[in-house]
């Protein structure tokens, strides 16, 4: 059989994959504090005996798109938003630290400060958690938790900690299984005290919509093309034995 | 089957919860005491499908892998405990938190839900109840028969004046309490929450003091909706749930090429 078949079909395969990324994007496009995945095809040489003669495609999704995503106001004391470049460092599942921008705080009934997802909220000692009751919490553009202590007066502002920003370059952070974003290396990032914070705004998903529908009417295409090859190798084939029958 | 399909389908299903709890604040929009909702969405775990830094040859390494997202999901809706406008009434029974705090209210078992709603009313006895299913206030609070006015001060203490008197007498104290989680309340309809776990117990106080928001006689809280947000919000998920059914159907098309193709 002609191995353009195959490769045909590879591309076909990986186009499938891609593919699976675009949608991916486009059903988080509401998720707040989202990263758009970016997929790129790769020449990926068939290494063997003999002659390096065919190249297929592989999908891989190399990075994302680091890009902010827009400001939505909420009003909210618990939702905060970094300003420009950073994170905030959370305890992941698995113990490890990890990083993320969906700034979805709240208060668990024995004051442990976690995002949405259930992920502690680290400070610059640990994970930060608030002496309960309070009456009233406040996140300050440098990220230092002031809480008043339920009875207290106005003025009578109790520092709590702060959360940790990172602002690591980005090509030594990737996105885990769980979505939250680690180190490459494994190892926790060194604190940075510039970044800053808005509170009462959330950052949505930085996924563009028109970017990812032109992606996939393009892969879409792409696919159909692969398709048109197979075809085609079909049909040497039916009239290379037509030839053959001719005789 | 194509995994695009399945990933889409949970945007499609996400979107369409957003779209009900919108509905349901915008239903809500005068709603005395209603806290308005809203969805928390999370992207669902990753599969990998090719591990950065395997092999790609004998003494190279592939630096970037494949990890296919599973799509998005609704995690939580979450009240958002802010307050309302201030609408005046001047009706002596209309009573408005204004801070923090929630009204206790007797359900018929005897447990006890937890309410914004400051539209009481009386029963054929004098107890203030709810206007809608006519629970009792918790501390209760019964009005005289010969009552000519009643007045609340801030600090939740009820007075009425009585036929022939000068002086006002003191009838009952109405506390009210707060939660250090109000968010993990669990709202059960007629205005009203219930406490879980995560809200934490209830704390009772007296308006106006240490934490506690006072009350204002002869006004009501409105909803705390914003209707301009709401439809904002309901524009983009809609055009959200469009594009993910155009990936549905882009796949479907891709499908149907190789049958007809092939």
């Amino acid at each position: 059989m002609d191995k353009m078949l195959y490769i045909a079909m590879s591309g076909a395969k990986q186009n499938m994959l891609a593919l699976s990324v675009n949608a991916n994007n486009l059903a988080n496009a509401k998720t707040t504090g989202f990263k758009a995945d970016l997929a790129q095809a790769r020449a990926m040489q068939a290494f063997g005996e003999g002659m390096p003669t065919r190249v297929f495609a592989m999908t891989e999704r190399s990075s994302q798109n680091f890009d902010s995503g827009a400001l939505l106001t909420t009003g909210r004391d618990l939702d905060i938003a970094i300003d420009g470049e950073g994170w905030f460092a959370v305890q992941a599942k698995d113990g490890t630290e990890a990083y993320t921008r969906e700034g979805h705080l709240q208060v668990t009934e024995s004051g442990a400060l976690e995002t949405s997802s259930g992920d502690l909220v680290l400070g610059e000692d640990g994970p930060l958690s608030l002496p309960l009751p309070v009456s009233n919490i406040q996140i300050a553009r440098d990220g230092t938790i002031m809480v008043q202590l339920e009875g207290a007066p106005v003025n009578a502002q109790e520092e709590i900690g702060r959360i940790k920003f990172v602002n690591p370059d980005v090509r030594t952070m990737m996105k885990g299984n769980d979505g939250l974003f680690h180190s490459k290396n494994g190892v926790a990032q060194d604190a940075d005290i510039n970044v800053r914070v808005n509170s009462g705004a959330l950052e949505s998903s930085n996924v563009n919509t028109v970017n990812e529908m032109t992606d996939m009417i393009a892969l879409q295409r792409q696919f159909e093309m692969q398709l048109k090859l197979m075809k085609t190798a079909e049909e040497i084939d039916a009239s290379s034995s037509a030839l053959l029958r001719a005789f | 089957m194509n995994p695009a399909l399945w990933i889409s389908k949970t945007g499609l299903d996400a979107q369409t919860k957003d779209i009900a709890v919108i509905s349901n604040n915008l239903a809500n929009a005068s709603t005395v005491g209603f806290k308005k909702s809203r969805a928390v969405f999370e992207d669902l775990l990753y599969q990998t499908i090719n591990q950065p830094g395997g092999r790609s040859a004998q003494d190279t390494e592939m630096p970037s892998g494949l990890m296919l997202g599973a799509g998005t999901k609704v995690v939580a809706t979450q009240k958002i405990h802010s307050q309302g406008d201030m609408l005046t009434t001047d009706n002596s029974l209309d009573l408005m938190i204004q801070g923090e705090g929630f009204f206790e209210i007797q359900m018929p078992d005897g447990t006890s839900a937890y309410s914004r709603n400051g539209q009481f009313t009386m029963d054929e006895e004098g107890n203030v109840v709810t206007p809608g299913a006519g629970y009792l206030l918790q501390p209760q609070i019964t009005v005289p028969q010969d009552a000519l006015n009643i007045i609340v001060s801030q600090d939740g203490e009820v007075s009425v004046r009585l036929q022939g008197q000068a002086e006002n007498a003191v009838i009952g104290q109405i506390n009210t309490v707060n939660f250090i989680n109000p968010t993990g309340l669990q709202p059960v309809g007629q205005n009203l929450y219930i406490e879980t776990a995560v809200s934490g117990a209830p704390q009772e106080g007296v308006p106006g003091l240490e934490g506690y928001g006072m009350l204002v006689q002869g006004a009501l809280e409105t909803s705390n909706v914003n209707t301009t947000e709401e439809l904002v919000n309901l524009i983009e998920s809609q055009r959200v749930y469009e594009m993910n059914s155009k990936v549905i159907s882009a796949v479907d098309q891709m499908l149907s090429y190789i049958n007809q193709q092939l």
